[in-house]
Order: C-alpha cells, then structure tokens, then sequence
C-alpha cells in the first residue's frame, strides 16, 4: 500500500515536469472577468468584448497604438472628405468591401453582409445593450433629439406608448395591420440609410454623426461583420423588413449567436468552457495571412494569488493583476511589467441632488438636524464645493492607486481629443477652503449643527471604499459634527439604490465606448443622459439651461478644433458649478512573461490581440 | 448545583488539554471585556471600526504604533483582533442563543406532545437539514444580501435543526422516566412538567453542543467573510482580517516568500485559538458529562 | 421494518415540495430592481427607459405564488433557468459541475474513513494516555483550523514553493486532449474517464491535482469520525462481554481488533456516511481555493455575482442529493441497528 503511494507519487511528479513547457504556439491569458456571450449585437462588457475581437473584423481598425488614426480592414479604404469618400458635410459614407473574405465557415464575404451585419446590430437592439451606438447616427431624430432604440420610431410611427403595446399579448404577433405596417415602415427608416453598390457600401445618414467611424472601428463588438447565409441557417433575422420585430429584443436562451461563432477574425472558436475558459484556434485562411500561434486561451482564474503562481510557473503568459498587488510581480525575473497606461475612463463622484427621501436609510433624519441631511443637500452650491475641496486627490492616487491614475479635471479623460490639462484647473485639497463654504452653506446652519448621511460603494471596489473612507476622515476631521457612515453592498442592492434614486453620493466609472468626447459628456451633464438624467431634478433643470443646447452644437460640426472649443466651455461651466467629484483616470498595466513576444497598448482594444503574440 | 460545578472544574483541572482549553476561553473572555482598555478606540460612539493609519493598499509589518503591523488597506491588525474577540462572541452568542430557543420550542413541543405535530415539526426540520450548512447560509446571504445583521440571521435559520434533534432526543428518553410520568398521572400541567422535570434533565448534551459551537459558528463567519459575504469592510472581524491578507500570503518570489507573514498569522492564530479553546472545552465537558464515557 | 422505509419513500415527496418551496422563498425578500441587477453590469445599461423594459421583459413585478407557480413548472421538466455568472443553463452547469465535485469528493472520503477510524482505535485504546491526548488535539486542530487558512497554506508550500501539486482540475496539455472529440466521456470524472480512455498520463495529471484539495477537505474532517470512534471503542470496550473475554485472558489486541472494533464501526460508517453527503457542501471554500470546477466553486461564484438562478439550482440539488443520500442512511442503519426504527 505505502509503496504504491510512493510510486505514484513519483510518477506524478516526473508527468509534471514533461508536460509544462511543451507549449510554445499556445498563449494562455488569465484573468477573472467573464464573458456573457459571444454574439456581437449583445456584447457591452469587455469579456464578451475581448473574445469577440478574436473572432470577427470590422470595417476599420485602430492603426496600432493609436486611437485617432485608422487602418483598412473589411474596408480596404478608410473614408475621408480628402478622398472623397465622406461626402455631404459628413452625411455620406463610402466603404470598399475587401475581397476574397473568408468566413470561418468557407463562405465568402460580401457587401451584402456589411449591411446585414449593421441592420441587425440596430435592430437587434437588446434592453441595456449598445446597440443605441448605432441607432444615433442612422435612425433619423426625434424631435431633434437622437433616437436610441428603433423602438422608438415604431410606437412614434403606430401611435403607441409603448412597444409591447403593438402586438398581442405575450406574443411577437403585431395586432393589426395598421401596427405591422408601423414597424416595416420602421425598419425602412433604417435600411433608407444602407446602398450597394457594385463592391461600395455607401451609408447616408440622416443628419451628420461626428464620432461615426470609431463606432464601426475593430473594439465595437456590435460592428462586427457577421455571415447573413449562416446566421438564417442557424435560426437569426433573415433580413427583411417585415419580420424583424420577432428578433428584436431577445432573451440570451434564444440568441442563437450566443455560443457560436462565424466570422472573419484570425481565430475560430475551439471551445468555449463557461466560466472557466475559451479556447480559440489559428483560421489558417485568414486574409491577412494566419497568425504566428496556434492557440490562444483566456482562462477565469479569479484567485490573484493562483494566477500570480501561474505566471511565476510559466502556466500562464499573461495575467490580470490588480493596482494594489503590483508590487509583487516587479522585479521577478523572467516577469515583465508595462506600467503608465492610459485608460480611457474616469471615476466620478456623483452628487444627488434631489434624493429621494421616502424610507431612505442613508440621509439620517432627512432634515438640517446634525442627525441626517435635507433630500436636496447636494443642491446646494456651497456644499458641493466643500465636499469637491474636502478630498484629498493626490493622496487617493498615490497610495490607492500606487501612483497609477492622474486628477481628471473634467469628464474627457487624458488621450482624448478635448482633454484640456490646464483648463479647468482640477480641485486638490484645500480644508481651508472646504471649512469656508461648510460655514457659508445654510448661512452658518449645516457648521453649527453638523450633519450625518451614509455613503454607499458596491462591495469589492477597494478604490471606492477607500474614497468613501477619505471623505468620511476629512468630514470628522474639519468638524466633529460632520459624520459620514459607510456600507456596502452586493451589486444587486446598489443597483437598487441606485435606481430608486436613494443614493446621496456614490463613486462611478465611465469608460469609452468609443474614443470621442461626445461619449463622456453626454451621459454626464444632458439631461436625458444615462446619470445626467437621474441625479435629481434640479440637476435637470440646470442641465436644461446651461448644458443641452452645447451638446447639440457640438454634434452640428466635424471640426475637431470647433468641437472641442464647446465641450471645453460645458466643462468649466460643470467645473465653476462644482457638479461632480472627479477622482482619477486610471492607469493600467500589463503583466507578461519575457519571453511572449509583440505585445502593443490600445486604449480601445478590450483585453489582448492574440494575432499580435508569439513565443 | 455550585457543588457539581466545583466538581467539574476539578474534573477539567485534572487533565491538561481541558484546562488549557478553559484558560483560552478564560482569556478571549477577558480580552472581549477590557478591549476598550487593551485597544483604546479613536471614536467611542463606533468602536468595531478599525483605525487605518494610511491608506496604502501594501501591507506595513509591525511597529510600536502598530504591535501586530497593518493589513491591506492600512488596518491595524492588533485592533482588529482585540474587538474582532468582541465580533466572534456576539456572533456566537445571538446566533447560538436564538437557534437554541427555537430549537428548545419544537424539539420539546415535537417529543412531549408526540403525534402528528411531532410528524410535522420534524418534516420541517427535514426540509432545513436538507442544505449542507454552508450551502443555506450562502443562499439566504445572497438573498438579503452580505452585512453581518445578515450574516446571522442566515446562520440562525440553519442551525436551529440540530439543537431540535438533540432536544428532542433528550426529552423523549427523560419522558419515559418514573418521575415524569407519576407526574403526568397526578395531573401536573403540561409546562410545569416540561420546565421542571424535562429540560433539566436534558441539559448537559445541549451544554456540550453549545460549547462546541461558540468554536463552530464564528469559523463559519468567518468564511463568509473570506468569500466576501460577511461583515463590512472595515469591520474588526476576523474572517475579514483573514480575507485582507489573502493575496499577501505568497509574496512575490523574487523577494522573502514571508514577508508578509504578520498579515495572515495573527488573525489566524487568534481563529484557531479560540475555536481550540471551545473545542477542547466541549470535549472535556463531554467526556465528563457522557455516561458511556465512565469506563 | 417494511412500513418504516415506505413511510420514508411516501414521505419524500412532501419533503421535496417543502424544499422547493423554501428555496423559491428566499427570493420573495428581493426588489424588482434587485432582480434586474442580475441582468445589468453598469448603470449605463439604464438609461432611457430600460429600467421598465427590462423589468417587463423578465416578469420581474409577478406575484410570489405566480413565480413559484412558473419555477416549479420549469424545474418539473428540468429546465432550472438561466445560470448569469456562467451563462449558459443552470442545468448543464450542474451537469458539468457535479462530477467534478463527486469526484473530489469521493477521494477526499476514503483517507477520512481509513485513517480518521484507525486513530479512532488507537485513541481508545490508549484512552487519556499520552497518545490520546496528542491525538485529541491534533483532531481538535482539524475541527478550529479554518478551511481557507489551511487551504491557502497548502497552495503556499505545494505550488507556491515546491512547484508541485498546481491548483484547477487539469493541467493545460491535458486540458486539451480531455475536452478533445475522440475522448470520451464516460462517468465525467476525469481520473475513471482517463482510464477507461487508457490514457494514463492523464490520469496522473487529474491525480496530481485532487491530492491538494484532498488534503484540505479531509484534515477537517478527519476529527469527526475519530471522535466517534473513539467514544463507540470506549463504550463497547466497557460492554459485559469484553469484560468476559478479559477475563478469560483473551490478549488485548485480539480483545480491540476482533470484538471492541466490529461493533464500534458501525455508528463510525453511519456517520461516515453522512459526512460524505455534509462534505458535498463542504467543498465550497476548498473548489475555491484551489481553483476546482465543481459546484461548490459555482455556488461561491453564483453567490458573490447575484446569480439568483444558479443559486437556487444548487441548493435545490444539494436538497435532492441529501434528503437521498439521509434516506439512505436511515434505511442501512435501521437495518443494522433495530432500535433507531421508532425514531
């Protein structure tokens, strides 16, 4: 019995040590995000991202590095008024189609799939997807407003509410003819923007979209060109008009793209463990000549310790490291850190300022008391600019962040056209100044009698925690009276939260969908913008005043200079107005092995290019 | 009853490993009593937070201002510990104390009135003790939602079982008795009977039980923590303490691989401590309470 | 004897609704807008309308009877919903995760029987000598040490320094021919399967590393069954007939082996019995550990992303494979020991 242990033993042994290192065409990536789906038009994430980035091509690609210029992909042009391929002050669009495409399948690309691939992106249209990225620029306004979802167009044209409102309950049957002709004519609205020709796929828009090429550049999932033949084979939209509703929307069950894949990308799908790991194969046919490794894998490990064991190991080539633990991959030989990365994405401090109060656990006793805060605290000019001098930005950057983000001082991030590092001058911590407007707030009121609220951060964000902590120190410090209780909680009640309005002030994230400064300030200071919009009425109100009319202009023109000449101006305005907290601009890293070899750093790119790697 | 007390204490005192077991209770004891005196808090009207010095994420090894060093994220480690003991026994204690009044409720309404509601009471006990522990607990949590309020209450609503079955157990043997049954024939209401003939006499296995489980119920907390589902962060707790330190435990290979050993040793060693002391103490108990035992 | 094991197998059913039943309620204390969190990773995600649109198209405003209703409709035909932190349906999850766990299971059980009976022995026999009290704590430190402790401290010595035993359940060549097409998959345990393939070297490499979590699960649980052991031992050594064979000058060793340990073993395998079935669930924090695709890892998993769907679907397996597996228990034991029928 003992001996056979000991014999086994050593046999495992001797096994293990054959079998490490006998992997040089295959790369093995480990992080710990997961990865939804693999159909393009559902991808908001950048799990799914990542993985379909592997798989698929778009139009246009980012030129290496760099996130102004582009590279023919699908497209064997990259459009512009020079060439003559942008027409009608930005309205017009010509794409030649690349030939001689294979999908992975064997089926050979054709401009018909581009504008398939587009339709269905808008069409598909899942609730809190991305496809609103391209129904703005090719689904006319609505009353000068873009439109996000073509639902929208279908209740406008039937005369309904809401969308369910057209069809027969519990069904995708629309209930009278009146209603079906709505919706053709609906999806027609759409395809009016879509002309081949010959090899060209020329796109009108109905009124000019400044950002429109980074919408359909390689990194936007849902711009992906897709296989028209195969998907109809595997049960998707067959691309008329008048059956499009019946895959508008769909629950994850019935996307049949969900686990499977045809594109044109470098690798084909070789298996797809969820939860643990995706396995992608080299596609021999690949028009841009076959990649130099074999296999490229992304593996969910979420442990830190075991993924650092990995690489230490050679197991893993790659590995996601948090800020905090950078310190123990540096210096380890055979390890390399690339550090100072710009991330396209800020985090903000968001004040509410109408909160609603009704059994709301987190503003005390919801009056000026010292045991809690009045429900439009935050309304209140003077204590948003205390709270803005109160925190101490540089000591949250350097020791929360290791000295890996920048001060934002608006919500365009560094890297992006418009980032302006001098104007506005960014907050840095002055308590003089915070104590000067606590007093002056309330006329001397809120410093006599103090105040109490509760912050809220979703568990497992150490940075949020720690600014939470910072302010709850800072508050206690300058005035006894001042007490800040913390909580987290689980995503699911944050959302909750969130949602229904109770939150005082909490930290979030914004990062690019698309490399224009559009994409931050609209979310952040319309009106109707995806927080703008749920920060409380009297942010409304201002925001309706002061911030919508420039975000209009600044869509009207495709000079960048004029352009960015208007975002500036909103921002000093949000800035004078202390509206948000900025806290950082992350900066990432990567961690690898030496010996894994063409590595480059796009902002736009979600996770690895495994086209670019070798051993 | 100070008498059999005495004599207990005597029995533990005879044998090494039962007194050492009572001594580190004795200690936890003390220091969750004279923690605001050990580990003075800042702010007295939120003493469970634990003071950071800094907010550095890398942990800094021990220093006079820090005995035991800091964790990730700057918390004193030797605060935490000193009211983390106060954590570990109002856990144990609430979680305990209410799961034992329920289990007292149905397995003494289940034995001494038998019958149908012994049936139904005991089909529901059933339908709980279908979950491994840790896979209830997990499921309520994700429900309410983590925070130790939460934490607890996930660990009542599964634990009540096994006291239920032990009582029940207890009184049916006793319900056999001459006494109580001469009882029962005189006349004596149902309480009185219970009350004063029963549950005394059924008390010693729950004694050994409970003791057992003060070490049991703060380990589980304290997993739930490390999976990031219990306490606050911020929270001297344990299991939290134990969770900062988890990826400090290998330090990177170029350096000492135990550079950072104060991170996890303390707050494990204080665990461990303190569900040995329960445990060894439960064991005595049960070797001197056993009857089987008296060999 | 009969009447007990139908009156068990009737009464089944009931328990099972039960089970359901409180299962589902968990989920009456959530909020639509907590519900919707499972299909929103951002805010962003919310703007417009979004937040009705989705609430509708998830029937997340129903009743409580009227989702009960539904759920156990959909779990009657084996459909437990759709798992949000694994994507794909919560029954093929457990389906792929369940053998794993089995498996890890399985060879954590057998070390805990052989060596947690054979101290059991040798505690009661040496009853409060040296060794007794040595084992004792030794036991004790299996049941206070937390599983996390002791499992990040294994991964620290075998992986961390050694190099040895690597934590998931594969290493990545082995990964790569196991989910191969011409391997089949017989048992979906992957060291039976790689024998049952003839693929030895696989079998090692699945074996290399079950032996990490292996030690971690079956430390903890060693103490349980030397604990009963050691007090059936010590009861059956004090039973009249033992005294007799002492008395007619019988040696000790034959007294322990042949007489005292027979009956001692069998609340022993009772409750190793039910160990087995407790350890299923006890795997939560060791998977997660050592990086182990089973359920326990799952449900840790589910937890920590408000997978409410996957959750649900674990405990209800959990449910089904312990009510069983206690059944089964009951049965034997009422078999073997008549006085526990009336219970």
């Amino acid at each position: 019995m003992k001996k056979s242990v000991v014999f086994l033993a050593i046999a495992v042994l001797a096994l293990s040590g054959i079998y490490v290192m006998a992997s040089s065409n295959m790369i093995v990536e480990e992080t710990i995000g997961s990865i939804p789906t693999l159909d393009p038009a559902w991808s908001y994430d950048t799990g799914s991202g990542e993985a379909i980035w592997q798989l698929y091509d778009n139009l246009i690609q980012y030129d290496g590095s760099s996130i102004s210029k582009f590279k023919p992909m699908i497209s064997t042009n990259i459009p512009s008024e020079k060439d003559g391929t942008i027409l009608d002050n930005g309205k017009t669009y010509i794409f030649h189609i690349r030939q001689n495409v294979y999908f992975h399948s064997g089926d050979i690309l054709t401009p018909e799939d581009v504008v398939y691939s587009l339709e269905r992106a808008v069409i598909f249209d899942r609730a809190g997807g991305p496809s609103w990225m391209l129904a703005e620029p090719l689904l006319p306004t609505i009353d000068g407003a873009y439109v996000d979802s073509i639902e929208q167009w279908a209740t406008k044209l039937a005369g309904v509410k809401k969308f369910n409102d057209l069809f027969l309950s519990g069904t995708r049957t629309p209930k009278n003819d009146k209603y079906r002709q709505a919706l053709i004519d609906t999806f027609n609205l759409l395809s009016k923007s879509f002309e081949v020709k010959g090899n060209e796929v020329i796109i009108h828009l109905p009124h000019s979209y400044p950002p429109f090429l980074y919408i359909l550049a390689h990194g936007v999932s849902e711009s992906s060109i897709l296989d028209k033949k195969w998907l109809i084979e595997k049960g998707g939209w067959n691309g008329n008009a008048n059956t499009w509703w019946i895959y508008h929307n769909p629950s994850r069950e019935k996307d049949p793209l969900y686990s499977i894949e045809n594109g044109t990308g470098p690798f084909t799908l070789e298996r797809w463990t969820k939860g643990r790991e995706i396995v992608f194969k080299r596609f021999d046919k690949y028009w841009a000549g076959p990649a130099k490794i074999e296999y490229g894998i992304i593996k969910k490990v979420p442990e830190f310790t075991t993924r650092k064991l990995d690489l230490l190991r050679g197991n893993a080539d790659t590995i996601y490291v948090p800020r905090q633990y950078m310190e123990q991959v540096e210096n380890v030989p055979g390890i390399k850190v690339i550090k100072g990365l710009p991330v396209l994405s800020v985090d903000v401090g968001v004040f509410n300022f109408n909160v609603d109060s009704k059994g709301n656990p987190y503003i005390g006793s919801g009056r000026l008391d010292g045991r809690g805060i009045p429900p439009d605290f935050f309304s209140n000019e003077n204590v948003r600019l205390a709270f803005d001098y109160l925190f101490p930005y540089n000591a949250f950057i350097k020791q929360v962040w290791v000295g890996q983000a920048i001060v934002p001082n608006s919500v365009i991030p560094k890297g992006i056209f418009g980032y302006n590092a001098k104007n506005p001058t960014p907050f840095t911590q002055n308590l003089a100044k915070a104590t000067e407007y606590f007093k002056k707030a309330y006329n001397g009121e809120l410093w006599n009698k103090g105040f109490t609220m509760t912050l809220v951060y979703n568990s497992g964000n150490t940075q949020r925690q720690t600014a939470c902590e910072m302010i709850r120190y800072y508050a206690r410090r300058i005035n006894p009276k001042f007490h800040v209780n913390i909580v987290s909680e689980l995503w699911a009640s944050f959302l909750d939260d969130y949602a229904s309005g109770k939150l005082p002030f909490f930290v979030v994230g914004w990062s690019a969908d698309y490399p224009d400064p559009y994409d931050f300030e609209q979310p952040f200071y319309s009106s109707n913008g995806a927080y703008g919009s749920t920060i409380g009425k009297n942010y409304v109100e201002w925001a309706k005043k002061n911030m919508n009319t420039l975000l209009v202009k600044s869509m009207k023109t495709v000079s960048q200079t004029e352009r960015a000449k208007i975002y500036n101006q909103m921002n000093i305005e949000a800035h004078d107005n202390a509206i948000y907290m900025f806290l950082d601009q992350p900066l990432s890293m990567h961690v690898q092995r030496s010996d894994l070899k063409g590595w480059y750093y796009n902002p736009m790119r979600p996770g690895i290019d495994f086209y670019s790697l070798s051993k | 009853m100070m008498e059999g007390f005495l004599k207990i204490l005597k029995k533990i005192a005879k044998n090494p490993t039962s007194l050492a077991g009572l001594l580190l209770v004795l200690f936890f004891v003390i220091v969750a009593i004279f923690a605001p005196i050990i580990a003075h808090p800042e702010y007295p009207d939120t003493p469970y937070q634990m003071p950071q010095s800094g907010w550095s994420s890398i942990p800094q090894p021990p220093s006079w201002q820090n005995p035991f060093g800091t964790s990730e994220g700057q918390y004193d480690i030797y605060y935490g510990i000193i009211w983390g003991t106060r954590t570990a026994f109002k856990i144990g204690i609430v979680v305990i104390g209410l799961a034992l009044i329920i289990g007292l409720f149905v397995g003494t309404m289940a034995a001494y009135f038998g019958g149908w509601i012994d049936e139904v009471l005991m089909r529901i006990t059933d339908i709980f003790l279908a979950f491994p522990f840790l896979v209830g607990v997990i499921v309520i949590i994700t429900m309410l939602g983590p925070g130790l309020t939460h934490v607890m209450w996930a660990l009542v609503l599964f634990y009540w079982m096994g006291y239920a079955r032990l009582i029940r157990g207890s009184v049916l043997e006793v319900k056999e008795n001459d006494y109580v049954m001469a009882g029962r024939a005189l006349g004596t209401p149902g309480y009185k009977i219970i009350t004063r003939h029963i549950l005394p006499n059924a008390i010693f296995p729950i004694i050994i039980q409970v003791s057992m489980d003060m070490a049991t119920i703060p380990l589980t907390a304290a997993a739930l923590s490390f999976l990031g589902l219990g306490s606050p962060v911020g929270y001297a707790d344990w299991g939290q303490l134990v969770s900062f330190s988890r990826n400090w435990i290998i330090s990177s290979s170029g350096g000492n691989p135990f550079a950072y050993w104060y991170t996890i040793t303390f707050p494990s060693l204080a665990i461990i401590l303190y569900a040995m002391g329960w445990n060894l103490l439960g064991d005595a108990l049960r070797d001197i309470f056993d009857p089987r035992m008296l060999v | 004897m009969a009447s007990f094991i139908i009156r068990r197998i009737l009464l089944l059913p009931v328990t099972l609704l039960g089970l359901t039943f409180l299962i589902f309620f968990f989920t009456s204390f959530l909020s639509p807008y907590q519900l919707l969190s499972a299909y929103v990773q951002d805010p962003r995600q919310l703007q417009g309308g979004n937040v009705e649109k989705l609430i509708d198209k998830y029937g997340l405003r129903e009743n409580f009877m009227i989702r009960y209703g539904k759920w156990l409709g959909q779990i009657s035909h084996g459909n437990l919903g759709w798992s949000l932190s694994l994507n794909e349906p919560v029954s093929v999850v457990i389906e792929q995760r369940f053998p794993a766990t089995l498996e890890l299971t399985i060879y954590a059980i057998i070390p805990v029987i052989f060596v947690g009976i054979w101290l059991g022995v040798v505690a009661s026999v040496h009853h409060n000598g040296v060794i007794d009290q040595i084992l004792r704590v030794f036991a004790l430190l299996g049941y206070s040490i937390p599983a996390f402790v002791l499992g990040l401290l294994i991964l620290f010595i075998f992986y961390g320094v050694l190099g040895w035993l690597p934590p998931g359940r594969l290493d990545q060549w082995a990964q790569m021919i196991f989910f191969s097409k011409n391997f089949h998959h017989y048992t979906g345990l992957a060291t039976i399967d790689a024998l049952l393939n003839g693929n030895i070297p696989i079998f090692l490499d699945a074996l290399k590393h079950l032996i990490s979590p292996i030690l971690t699960l079956s430390y903890l649980s060693w103490a349980g069954l030397l604990r009963i052991t050691r007090s059936s031992m010590l009861e059956s050594l004090g039973q009249d007939y033992i005294r007799t064979a002492r008395a007619k000058g019988l040696s000790e060793k034959m007294i322990v082996n042949k007489h005292a340990r027979r009956n001692a073993l069998i609340p022993a395998t009772t409750v190793a019995g039910l160990m087995f079935i407790g350890m299923l669930g006890g795997v939560i924090i060791t998977e997660t550990i050592f990086n182990y695709p089973g359920i326990g890892s799952f449900a840790a998993q589910a937890a920590t992303q408000f997978d409410y769907a996957g959750i649900l679907g674990v405990a209800l397996v959990y449910g089904l494979v312990t009510i069983i597996g206690n059944l089964i228990v009951d049965i034997s034991y009422a078999m073997i020991d008549p006085r526990v029928r009336l219970g």
